[in-house]
């Protein structure tokens, strides 16, 4: 188990930067997902953790002492591959010895098999990994990576390859089992809701660059950059570009940010024509033409209260707006209400 | 419904006609590629004044196609694939014995146990010494095609794992230069291939051909090779890597055993390449230095006054064998190699 620091940790491939000036610092034992889009560096990221890149600059410090130079085998990670990466030519229980091949552990089967019952494949041990389902193969993979009690484990993209509802109970699965452990975590992937459902703490990235990190609540309801705000939440945020008429604002706003569940129907406000619905289940997704552009809103309910082509009014509450200045960035405290006129 | 029934018979019935028409047509335009390789069977076993006679060909044909044929109906009435081999070979068991019993003996064979069969047939001292018993020629071809194929399979192997992961100057145009070799005939090398072996004094010695066969295969078998490693999963290695394993650890405890058909693929490819070989074995000696199999071969039929056909046949059926063996036994690791590398 350990604390990890980076260091304005930077990669640069040729000409491309990768990552650009990482600073963070993650806890022992803490659950940190790294969130962005493809492309965004979270995966370099990852392996300069893991020791398979070599950072072009900065440090990478595991409880306070640099190891940007040691090897990948020498440095206790346990990570576990988008693809799983098991080793075809062996049986599941030689993949999880795999690791203790390399260290002398005289309890390594015992070891093997806590492992193996701690993620539930018991049963699997004498399987190849091509006979095994998606949901199985991650399982082996989790305990291949955790079998030599790394500081740190590293998850890239662990969830994607398997369908939804696996998808939920492997979410939960993995969380019990690190929380069993104590181990620190670093999860990268491009879905929020992995990120905001397993993380203590959630880092937003983009374009090599750290957005914003903090809770999952922080992100959504208080996010940084207009790239955030973008990014997280679904269905996405409203982006409405300023000046509007008919909009109070700081004149150094450049968008104003609005949730879907922010807007309600009214009986005045914003005039809208409503042109799609989706059902979501639980609420309503519908979608309306604005003197403002096309705007989403969400209503609670399984059937759609409206029909494309139906007119009505939009409102909101003022401290439900989040404006960004010219660089993306959060104006902090400023709102921007509706004018009179339009509430007519 | 009755209707059905009649539709569903015809299809059936038209389906198996088709079939047999298939099978019939396939066996008529494989008769012109397999006759020769039954003759020379059949004049090996049953030729006894050394020529090549026809007279137990036909006999011979017969039972082959009342053997196939009767396999094939046997399969068509059954759909098992078990009792139709049987009874085709009982039939042309029974057959064959009927047709060609008497005319069967191994007298052609005696080049095997006599170690002089050159005055056997030329009378004492007539070619005293110039020809060897044909172990000698078999031991020999057996040490020139498989040392050549250790060594293909060990440095195509090596070299395709380093063209395959890393990258370094020259990579491509080492890659083209692969390709652009194979469009040159090998034999138009003959004289500087000659001169060259002259002068590093490796002439009249098994290590030339040895050499030279090596040098012309591993561009294309190198090829071959980088398919295969470019198939195995880059985070399989990297996966190996953070377990705790070295470099070197991961490729043989992980890489390697999924690259292992390819290796046979090519091991078999270049074992038949250098046991066919006879350009470079002719060319790369003055004398008899030494012999190997298609130079014994040759030789029958040219040194022998009154070439006794009987036996040149023999000797090509034992020289044929090897190579058919390991074709048989291999024959699932070949067909699984492309040019772009593994399946499944």
């Amino acid at each position: 188990m350990a604390q990890v620091t980076l260091k304005a940790l930077n990669k640069t491939w040729d000409d491309a930067v990768a990552v650009a000036d990482i600073n963070l610092t993650i806890e022992n034992g803490e659950f940190v997902a790294i969130l962005g889009p493809s492309g965004c560096g979270k995966s370099t990221t990852l392996f300069m953790l893991a020791g398979i890149y070599l950072p072009t600059g900065g440090d990478i410090l595991f409880d306070g002492v640099r190891v940007n130079e040691v090897e990948a085998r020498h440095r206790n990670v346990g990570i576990v591959f988008q693809s799983y990466a098991l080793y075809p030519n062996m049986s599941v229980l030689q993949n999880i010895l795999f690791p203790t091949r390399f260290q002398n552990l005289p309890d390594a089967q015992a070891r093997a098999r806590e492992m193996a019952a701690m993620v539930q494949i018991t049963d699997l041990l004498d399987r190849r990994p091509s006979q095994l389902s998606g949901g199985q193969q991650q399982r082996v993979a989790l305990a291949r990576a955790l079998i030599k009690r790394p500081n740190l484990l590293l998850l890239d993209e662990p969830l994607s390859n398997l369908d939804a509802t696996l998808r939920l109970t492997m979410r939960a699965e993995i969380r019990r089992i690190t929380r069993e452990l104590g181990v620190t975590t670093i999860l990268v992937t491009h879905d929020q809701l992995e990120a905001t459902t397993m993380a203590d703490r959630v880092v937003c990235m983009n374009g090599g660059r750290i957005e914003q990190m903090g809770q999952a609540e922080d992100l959504y309801l208080r996010p940084d950059t207009l790239f955030v705000a973008g990014f997280i939440g679904s269905p996405p945020m409203n982006l409405i570009p300023l000046p509007q008429p008919g909009l109070d604002v700081p004149s150094a706003a450049k968008t104003l940010g609005l949730r879907p569940e922010a807007l309600r129907p009214a009986a005045s406000g914003l005039p809208a024509e409503v042109i799609h619905i989706e059902p979501m289940g639980r609420e309503v997704l519908t979608t309306a033409e604005t003197p403002f552009g096309l705007l989403r809103f969400l209503e609670a309910g399984t059937q759609p209260n409206w029909q494309p082509g139906d007119t009505l009014h939009l409102t909101y509450a003022a401290s439900d707006t989040i404006l960004f200045d010219a660089d993306g960035t959060r104006i902090p405290g400023a709102t921007a209400a509706l004018k009179e006129q339009l509430r007519a | 419904m009755a209707d059905w029934e009649r539709l569903a018979q015809r299809s059936t019935l038209g389906r198996r006609l088709r079939l047999g028409a298939l099978s019939v047509f396939l066996v008529a335009i494989s008769i012109p590629i397999a006759v020769p390789y039954i003759w020379m069977v059949m004049i090996a076993f049953t030729s006894r004044r050394g020529m090549a006679e026809t007279g137990t060909l036909w006999p011979a044909l017969v039972v082959i196609l009342a053997g196939l044929g009767s396999y094939g109906a046997t399969y068509l009435w059954l759909r098992r694939e078990r009792p139709a081999i049987a009874v085709g070979v009982i039939v042309a068991l029974l057959l064959g014995l009927i047709l060609l019993g008497q005319d069967l003996h191994l007298q052609n064979f005696r080049f095997m146990v006599n170690a002089n069969i050159i005055e056997e047939l030329d009378g004492q001292g007539t070619a005293g010494g110039q020809f060897p018993w044909v172990w000698e020629a078999f031991a020999n071809s057996l040490i020139l095609a498989g040392t050549q194929t250790v060594i293909v399979v060990t440095v195509s192997t090596l070299a395709a794992y380093y063209l395959s992961r890393f990258s370094f100057r020259g990579r491509n145009t080492f890659l083209q230069s692969l390709l652009v070799l194979q469009a040159f005939p090998a034999i138009t090398l003959v004289i500087p291939i000659f001169l060259i072996v002259f002068w590093v004094g490796l002439l009249n010695t098994l290590y030339a051909p040895i050499l030279v066969l090596t040098a012309l295969e591993l561009p294309f078998f190198i090829f071959i090779m980088k398919g295969f490693f470019d198939a195995v999963p880059w985070d399989i290695e990297m996966s190996a890597m953070t377990d705790g394993a070295s470099r070197r650890q991961a490729f043989w405890m992980v890489v390697l055993p999924q690259v292992r058909v390819g290796m046979i693929a090519i091991g078999v490819f270049a074992f038949i390449k250098g046991w066919e070989e006879y350009v470079f074995v002719n060319g790369l000696r003055t004398g008899d230095s030494y012999w190997v199999m298609s130079t014994y071969l040759y030789y029958v039929q040219e040194d022998v006054m009154g070439v006794d056909y009987g036996m040149v046949a023999a000797v090509a059926v034992l020289y044929v064998l090897p190579a058919l063996i390991l074709y048989v036994f291999c024959q699932k690791y070949l067909t699984q190699m492309t040019l772009g590398g593994v399946k499944g």
